[in-house]
């Protein structure tokens, strides 16, 4: 790990729901940090699977990120999961195995890649979890679940940023068999459980006619623990919403016809999905964790002023397609629109920003 | 959001005797009773007798192949007045089967389901069943806003009885549930709804 140069300030009060008044920002550094999703002037699917190593300085430096909205993110989670109880976490009963297993693996990253947070100390079983930023300080026995408040996964991913699916390994393809997933992107966790690989992935376009999902199964089938390997994704959406399920949908999709080419800079939000995947040991489990960023157009504009002329390239000549399966065909136009002002043309470095020679936020 | 054209659709099988088989358990629906016979009739005797077949003569179109289910010779028969029953049967029929048992589906898409739901809490492996649909496409949705299930439902937008919304019905299919994914069909704009049409596909 390498030492960043400032410590985060964490924003603590900050809200991502209509009631609370949407009070989400994102500082500077905080945007030029980001995962930033478009390598290229064009943007298409494709097998943007790597090794989950560390790079750079920002969200790529550790195994499971955090930011300056850990706290407030932990806080809107508990607030999902107490007003819709059995519809943002779910796990079937033979998940405990894994569900053990990923409290492990959190844990110990948090720990190891952040000290001045959290510590984990094990005397055999016997494991002592230390969590400064949310006052937590708990004692408990790994493997016997009736010494925790909550089964292992609820516990361990409400101290956790980002959602959490766990798919178990069966006749060569993948079974949902767990999530926590309070931030999801339009799909529903109960309608999703115990699904395949090529099942849940059901309304993608484009995927199988590709052979993307063919080869990304069977290179997930392949991983081994201790290696894991990472993939972005991105989507647009109107105002700093986290929780944009199917079930909430009538709450949030009229949002979708509120903006124009004039508020399209402070409305529509990039939601940018970090997908660290790891092979779990003992139940040789997968887990599919979604890191989800949120930015505003307008932020980038001003603090990442070569990621908004990016965007804006990658948006213009996007596939109708994918305009409409990532919901956004009513706002697609306003946003191009909106942005076509803070682009002059100049060329812009291509690659990922975390890899050598990628397009960098620019000043 | 995609409506049609979504790719976790079943595909369903043809009825055919499995050789493997030291038990045949079949059990039809409605229309369903057609692809059965034929099954029937497709079967050694030595099959037909360690054959048990469950029949519901419930049926969205009012086909019935009770009688000619029961002029076949030799096989133990169950005559069933609705799904629910039907669906019993099997339960307990699954609860005391031995292995080797293999299991025949016809009828409706969301009888099939619901079956399927059944035996996999039995832990039948997919290779030791086949389903073959029959009848119409009536399907069982699942409203995503109410946790609402629907059954026979013929039309791509409905009323949803548990909400009162107007659901639009996805090709989203989910065995865990045994139903289609039903979500407010105008989510974005009150009142502009997609075109409604009959679900055959
Ligand atoms: C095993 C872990 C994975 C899980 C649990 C998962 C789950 C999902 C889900 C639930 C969706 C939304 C589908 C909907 O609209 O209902 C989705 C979309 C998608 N997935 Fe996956 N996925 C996994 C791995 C992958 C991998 C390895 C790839 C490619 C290499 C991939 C590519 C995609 C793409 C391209 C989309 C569409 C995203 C968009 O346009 O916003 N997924 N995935």
């Amino acid at each position: 790990m390498t030492p960043t140069a400032e410590p985060t300030a964490f924003t603590t009060d900050e809200t991502y729901t209509p009631e609370g008044a949407y009070t989400f920002r994102n500082s500077r550094e905080g945007v030029r940090r980001l995962p930033f999703p478009f390598p290229d002037d064009e943007y298409m699917y494709s097998m943007n699977l790597e090794p989950h190593v560390p790079a750079g300085d920002g969200a790529m430096r550790a195994a499971f990120d955090i930011d300056e909205h850990y706290i407030s993110e932990c806080h809107h989670r508990a607030q999902m999961l107490e007003a819709m109880p059995g519809v943002h976490y779910l796990a079937l009963p033979h998940m405990m195995e894994a569900q053990w297993d990923l409290l492990e693996l959190i844990f110990e990253s948090y720990a190891r890649d952040y000290p001045e947070h959290f510590t984990l100390t094990k005397t055999g079983n016997e494991w002592h979890w230390q969590n400064r930023l949310l006052g937590i300080d708990d004692t408990f026995t790994f493997g016997d679940p009736t010494t925790l408040p909550l089964e292992p996964m609820e516990y361990a991913t409400r101290q956790a940023q980002g959602e959490f699916v766990v798919l178990e390994e069966r006749d060569n393809d993948l079974v949902i068999g767990a999530g926590m997933t309070t931030q999801r992107a339009d799909y529903s966790l109960r309608f999703n459980l115990g699904m395949r690989f090529f099942e849940f992935h059901g309304p993608v376009p484009k995927l199988h006619e590709m052979g993307i999902l063919d080869r990304a199964l069977k290179f997930l089938l392949r991983m081994k623990p201790g290696h894991p390997v990472r993939r972005v994704n991105w989507s647009l959406t109107v105002n700093p919403r986290l929780e944009t399920s199917v079930e909430t949908l009538p709450e949030w999709a009229p949002d979708r016809a509120t903006v124009d080419a004039e508020n399209a800079g402070e409305r529509v939000y990039l939601r940018i999905e970090l997908q660290p995947l790891h092979r779990l040991p003992r139940s040789n489990a997968i887990v599919f964790p979604v890191r989800t960023y949120l930015v505003s157009l307008a932020e980038l504009v001003e603090h990442a002023p070569d990621w908004a002329k990016r965007i804006h390239r990658a948006l213009a000549s996007l596939d109708p397609e994918l305009v409409d399966y990532k919901g956004f065909h009513r706002y697609h136009a306003a946003a191009v629109a909106w942005l076509a002002q803070h682009d002059d043309g100049a060329p812009l470095a291509t690659g990922y920003p975390w890899a050598e020679g990628g397009i960098q936020p620019g000043d | 959001m995609l409506i049609t054209g979504i790719k976790s659709r079943p595909v369903y099988d043809r009825l055919a005797p499995m050789a493997s088989g030291l038990r045949h358990l079949a059990i039809a629906q409605g229309s369903g009773g057609q692809p059965m016979l034929r099954l029937l009739a497709d079967m050694t005797p030595a099959q037909r007798g360690v054959a048990t077949v469950v029949y519901s003569s419930e049926s969205f179109t009012g086909n019935s192949y009770e009688a000619e289910l029961r002029a076949v010779d030799g096989i133990d028969l169950r005559l069933c007045a609705s799904n629910v029953e039907a669906l019993q049967v099997l339960d307990d029929l699954l609860s005391t089967a031995k292995m080797g048992t293999r299991l025949y589906l016809a009828g409706s898409e969301g009888f099939i389901g619901t079956a399927m739901q059944r035996a996999t809490e039995y832990g039948l492996d997919r290779d030791e069943i086949l389903r073959e649909h029959a009848g119409s496409f009536v399907r069982r949705v699942w409203c995503a806003h109410c946790n609402a299930y629907t059954e026979n439902v013929t039309q791509r937008i409905f009323r949803c009885p548990g909400c009162g919304l107007d659901l639009v019905v996805r090709d989203h299919y989910s065995s865990r549930l045994a139903a289609f994914q039903g979500v407010k069909a105008d989510g974005e704009v009150p009142g502009e709804l997609p075109e409604i049409e009959e679900l055959d596909t």
